[in-house]
């Protein structure tokens, strides 16, 4: 009897199977995730460069009295990109944004280069905040200005202005912190942020406390920087008028590296960073614009400085630094494709004392750049710029000397994915 | 007494003073949407577009202003199949303004309210800056109006339930109007079905599919790539093997290569507004249409 079973039993399975794959694949994965997939989107950026100067004396040159001459990569903290001469691939920048749920989004850019993988920036805003309040929390650059809440492959040139990357490195300030923005109620554009950071930002802060023979500095307590922002606008006709107001204040600590005999110079005190800045973009049709941007910043630092003498050993006085520079910029769209600008950035002021003494400082950093642009597409770009850099210096016997370079860059921005959005 | 009833007084007006703000603070992102806006919601509704007719829909310079108005808006219409990719997502997420995100009861795609055409099979850039959802340029068909209009007036009785009545009204005036203008644009366009065109970007897709006119070609190489003599060639060969009637022409693309395409071959090039306030005469949505009939029938 059982044995008349099983032969149905088969047939009825080997009948049934195809029946039961043939359904499988018309209702497709019953788990399938795919239409939550973040966007997505990567961006190349790669260049080409020609300089006057071989890699590794381009790369000794700084901005006296600028960041704290430690025996570090000194190019490497004022540009992060086109540093070699010859081929350049300055980084893969991979991006994934999403709504997280009725309350989050979530945004995160990664960079990958041959240095390694680099976060630069990982963050959640709220999305349901009452009375135009908004709450950003994580890794993210700080919106300080004009210029330093932009990702690289949105500046209208190849570098960042010069003054931005004295006071805050060639990356910008990209910190872990929290910002509560508000957006005012009114017709006019206008608004008011702070953010709370954590203060690790190594050219204006810092937060490692050291130890001397015979003295001993603490860390700073996280958060070390308070960064206040007010941003309006307003149109007139076909112009726009985007004016900012920023300050950031916080705790500074240099320490020097007590293995190298080359790291001379430690400190510990504070920084305030001041800002204005001002867009006038004029648009003639929806093509050609013509825009003016410029941003002025000063710095004041006040604190304890360590030098090592040769005879004496580490001596301590008391340091107090006044520093300005501005740049600005004229880009014109000319076509659909065809962009060009110019730039100029200048430190006027750089005055530093130490126990009251003027420290000799060269003053009047120049550096002029030009550059023109072919935009096959809004997802593809090639950049040509001319830069006459008559900002860096060297140190020869004791004595800074200017040493202008000449550079010409060619660099190509390409994005696929997820389509970008352009912020003003 | 006197300061009791002072302070009574002035407590009601201060109370009173959100009453005086109830109109629904509505923004939308272009001007033909802000018309039907105030077909439908008349009085009780103040409508901003933010781009102007003017300018390329696709690549709206993104103002700070915008954030601002999107920022006290009750509710905010776009046009959606990605039109405003471009230029829209960080405005908003910059807004703070949870009534009008993606996904609230405020944020409206109009999209949503039609049937798109040239939906592409397969999406690649290689084919240039093209639209996955299907072409975007829905509302210059002029039936398209009256779907759009209901589901603006069914969204302005979600939002302000005591307008209803007023809503209805205005939609049902709004329809019978547009129904006389359609057939009477019917008729005046007849004459022009089967006529061969060119046009320079795939905007009035819509337009010539409904009235029987039929596309040859786009001057444009590919969507947001401008032409090649090549391209250009190639067109005028199929210029010189066909009757083409004419060649419309944004006002916002340069027309160069439509002008000398029309002087060379003698076929007329017809701008035509794209949206509302492109041209002068295109004051609202009926004149509008009206300016591109008239310009279509008075080549």
């Amino acid at each position: 009897m059982k044995l008349i079973f099983l032969p149905i039993i088969l047939i009825t399975g080997i009948l049934a199977a195809p029946v039961r794959l043939h359904g499988q694949e018309s209702t497709g994965n019953p788990f399938a995730q795919a239409k939550f997939v973040p966007d997505i989107s990567l961006i190349l950026d790669s260049s080409f460069v020609i300089r006057d100067l071989d890699d590794e004396w381009f790369t000794s040159l700084w901005l006296p009295g600028f960041s704290h001459a430690g025996t570090e990569d000194r190019a490497a903290e004022l540009n992060e990109t086109n540093v070699e001469k010859g081929f350049n691939l300055n980084y893969a920048e991979l991006s994934l944004a999403s709504v997280v749920d009725p309350y989050f989004d979530l945004f995160a850019v990664f960079h990958l280069s041959n240095e390694g993988f680099a976060i630069e920036e990982a963050y959640f805003t709220t999305r349901r905040l009452p009375a135009g309040l908004q709450v950003r929390g994580g890794k993210f650059l700080s919106q300080f200005g004009r210029v330093n809440g932009q990702h690289a492959h949105y500046w209208d040139f190849a570098s960042a202005p010069l003054i931005q990357s004295a006071f805050f490195g060639g990356g910008g300030m990209g910190e872990l912190g929290a910002r509560l923005s508000w957006v005012a109620p009114l017709d006019v554009y206008l608004q008011l942020a702070v953010e709370v950071l954590q203060g690790d930002n190594g050219m204006s802060f810092g937060r490692g406390g050291f130890e001397l023979p015979g003295v001993s500095v603490d860390d700073v307590q996280a958060p070390g920087l308070v960064i206040a922002t007010a941003k309006s606008s307003f149109d007139a006709g076909n112009l726009t008028v985007l004016a900012g107001l920023s300050n950031a204040s916080g705790r500074a600590r240099l320490s020097p590296d007590l293995e190298d005999k080359n790291s001379t110079m430690a400190f510990a005190g504070t920084s305030k960073v001041f800002g204005a800045d001002l867009t006038l973009k004029y648009l003639f049709d929806s093509v050609r614009y013509l825009s003016l941007q410029t941003e002025v910043m000063s710095r004041s630092t006040r604190g304890d400085r360590y030098d090592l003498d040769a005879v004496d050993g580490w001596l301590g006085r008391e340091q107090r630094g006044r520093q300005a520079g501005m740049y600005t910029q004229v880009v014109a769209r000319l076509t659909k494709r065809l962009r060009l600008g110019a730039r100029l950035d200048l430190i006027w002021k750089n005055d530093v004392r130490c126990a009251g003494i003027r420290q000799d400082l060269p003053e009047n950093l120049a550096r002029y750049t030009a550059m023109g642009e072919w935009n096959p597409t809004e997802f593809s770009r090639l950049r040509l710029q001319y830069t006459f850099d008559r900002s860096r210096h060297a140190q020869v016997y004791g004595i800074w000397q200017r040493e202008p370079v000449h550079e010409l860059a060619l660099q190509v921005n390409i994005t696929i994915g997820a389509h970008g959005a352009h912020a003003f | 007494m006197n300061t009791r009833k002072l302070i009574v007084i002035l407590a009601a007006f201060v109370l009173a003073l959100p009453l005086l703000a109830t109109k629904l603070q509505v923004v939308t992102t272009y001007p033909y949407i802000a018309g039907l806006v105030e077909h439908v919601g008349g009085e009780r509704v103040t409508v901003h577009a933010l781009a102007g007719g003017q300018w390329d829909p696709h690549t709206i310079m993104a103002k700070p202003s915008f954030i601002a108005k999107l920022r006290r808006a009750d509710l905010l219409v776009i046009n959606g199949a990605q039109l405003e990719i471009g230029w829209l997502p960080p405005l908003l997420s910059q807004a703070n303004n949870p009534k009008v995100n993606v996904g609230s009861r405020g944020m409206m795609d109009l999209s949503r309210s039609v049937k798109l055409i040239d939906v592409p099979d397969s999406v690649s850039r290689a084919h240039g800056d093209i639209h996955p959802d299907g072409n975007p340029h829905y509302y210059l068909d002029p039936h398209n109006m009256l779907p759009l209009a209901e589901a603006i007036a069914a969204k302005l009785c979600e939002l302000d339930g005591p307008g209803s009545t007023i809503y209805r009204k205005n939609l049902s005036d709004f329809q019978s109007k547009w129904k006389a203008k359609l057939a009477e644009w019917e008729k005046r366009l007849a004459g022009l079905k089967d006529a061969l065109v060119i046009e320079y970007h795939k905007n009035y897709d819509y337009l010539l599919r409904r009235y029987g006119l039929r596309l040859l070609g786009t001057v444009e190489l590919l969507p947001g790539i401008p032409p090649t003599s090549k391209h250009i060639q190639e067109l005028e060969g199929k210029i010189t093997e066909s009757k083409v009637r004419f060649i419309l022409q944004d006002i916002y693309n340069s027309d160069e290569a439509s002008r000398h395409l029309a002087a060379k071959h003698g076929v007329p090039m017809i701008k035509l507004p794209h949206d509302v306030g492109a041209v002068r005469e295109a004051e609202g949505v009926f004149s509008m249409f009206d300016e591109i009939v008239r310009r279509l029938t008075h080549e």
